[in-house]
């Protein structure tokens, strides 16, 4: 486990896509530039698809860890697109 | 061979590459609108080429005999359009959500019992005036060359394997020296991760998912062929023959596409359970409610268009089926519209 305290949690456990994508995105829009991002999510398409497309937006990725089995976490450093 | 044994080994098969793929075709079509991210939609294109190519040569062989679904625009454009919106509400594709049953995921048997629903419904003529409309649709707009389901070959009179081969490989070739010129990095592998791991632990690249859903498609249509079913993959019609033979009172028996549809179910869980991936998911009732309704407007509309997406773009286009054409841009056009609504206007 990575020793980053996250701003902010999003759990998105049970939802499919798009929603982990979707609302990890829509989150990120409203937070600050270096506010950090915390997602909980078990569902594997995204977990290989949020990391790919956060460039695009200019977010950083932090960190992608398996919790177990499919339930991931991902830490997300903020672009500031507020 | 058992016709339900040979369904059932390609079945295994499907569900485990379309699992390890993350083979999904509604996020394939929405998520270039969505997300902006087209690499789902490059498997399905390299799918459909790698069947294009291999049906115009087992064609040319005298192995299968094409079989285009019929052209009927109207019930095309209509059917497949409601399908594009159920699909997005649905949060899968036909293949999407019977894989995703493998996987744990009660949205997805939702879904699923949505779709089976309408789509019976529909195929065996309860619905009413929604019945009237599929009816009247199919059979005011039907075009015909001839005997035959129109294709671009047969509009175009040229051989079907002709067509399909040099469509196949200049499509093949354009695309190959694009992705070249414009330096595609999405397919670079981490050769520090052991095959093993990367073959049953990681999701595949966009490539190797959308040749072996290719190579897929391409033994299923001999192997369905023998079975007395004469076309390639498909989804929707198996699991309304499962309903068919429950219903007392209905002659009907398992056939290949019912056993293929299951095979789905229990390839996706061997891969999810390798992978340790499986896991009972139960997101909360709205959803489940929501993915039921996107699966009872997916039944009706891929009754009404002849097929799912999987008859039409995965199938259907590599057979140059005009009628498949027609409904997988209205699939598109549906889901795009759909998905605009749901996720991007709220966002503005």
């Amino acid at each position: 486990m990575t020793e980053i305290t996250p701003t902010k949690t999003l759990d998105v456990c049970g939802k499919i896509c798009p929603y982990p994508d979707m609302n990890t995105m829509t989150t990120l829009k409203k937070m600050e530039k270096g506010e950090i991002l915390e997602v909980l999510l078990d569902y594997p398409l995204s977990v290989e698809r949020i990391p790919r497309n956060l460039k695009k937006q200019g977010h950083k990725l932090l960190a992608t860890e398996q919790i177990d089995g499919p339930n991931h976490r991902i830490l997300i450093e903020a672009h500031g697109l507020k | 061979m058992n016709v339900v044994i040979t369904g059932l080994i390609v079945g295994v098969i499907f569900g485990f590459v379309l699992q390890r793929g993350r083979f999904c075709m509604n996020s394939a079509i929405r998520d270039t609108v969505l997300l902006q991210d087209s690499t789902l939609l490059k498997s399905v294109g390299v799918a459909i080429l790698v069947q294009m190519f291999a049906f115009a040569i087992m064609d040319a062989a005298g192995c299968i005999s094409i079989n285009p679904k019929p052209l009927f625009w109207g019930a095309n454009l209509v059917g497949s359009f409601i399908f594009g919106i159920g699909m997005v509400l649905a949060g899968g594709c036909a293949s999407g959500i019977t894989y995703r049953v493998g996987e744990g995921m009660m949205g997805a048997l939702a879904a699923l019992i949505g779709l089976t629903t309408a789509g019976t419904l529909t195929a065996m003529g309860k619905l009413g005036f929604l019945t009237n409309l599929k009816t009247s649709l199919q059979t005011n707009t039907k075009v015909m060359i001839g005997e035959a389901n129109p294709t671009l070959a047969n509009v175009l009179g040229v051989p079907y394997w002709i067509l399909a081969l040099i469509i196949a490989v200049a499509a093949g070739l354009v695309w190959y020296l694009m992705a070249r010129k414009n330096g595609d990095d999405d397919l670079a592998c981490d050769s520090s991760i052991p095959l093993g791991d990367r073959v049953f632990k990681k999701g595949w690249n966009w490539l190797v998912a959308g040749i072996t859903v290719g190579l897929v498609g391409v033994i299923s249509f001999p192997i369905s062929a023998a079975a007395g079913r004469n076309y390639p993959l498909g989804i929707t019609a198996g699991w309304i023959t499962w309903v068919k033979v429950a219903l007392p009172g209905v002659d009907a028996s398992v056939n290949w596409i019912a056993a293929m549809v299951l095979g789905i179910i229990f390839g996706a869980l061997i891969a999810a359970l390798i992978a340790g991936e499986f896991k009972f998911r139960f997101p909360k009732w709205g959803m489940i409610g929501q993915a039921f309704l996107g699966g009872l407007i997916m039944g009706f509309g891929a009754v009404t268009s002849g097929g799912c997406n999987v008859t039409h773009i995965l199938s259907g286009i590599p057979q140059l089926g005009i009628g498949s054409f027609v409904a997988s841009i209205a699939i598109a056009l549906g889901a795009w519209v759909t998905a605009y609504l749901i996720f991007v206007r709220p966002n503005k």
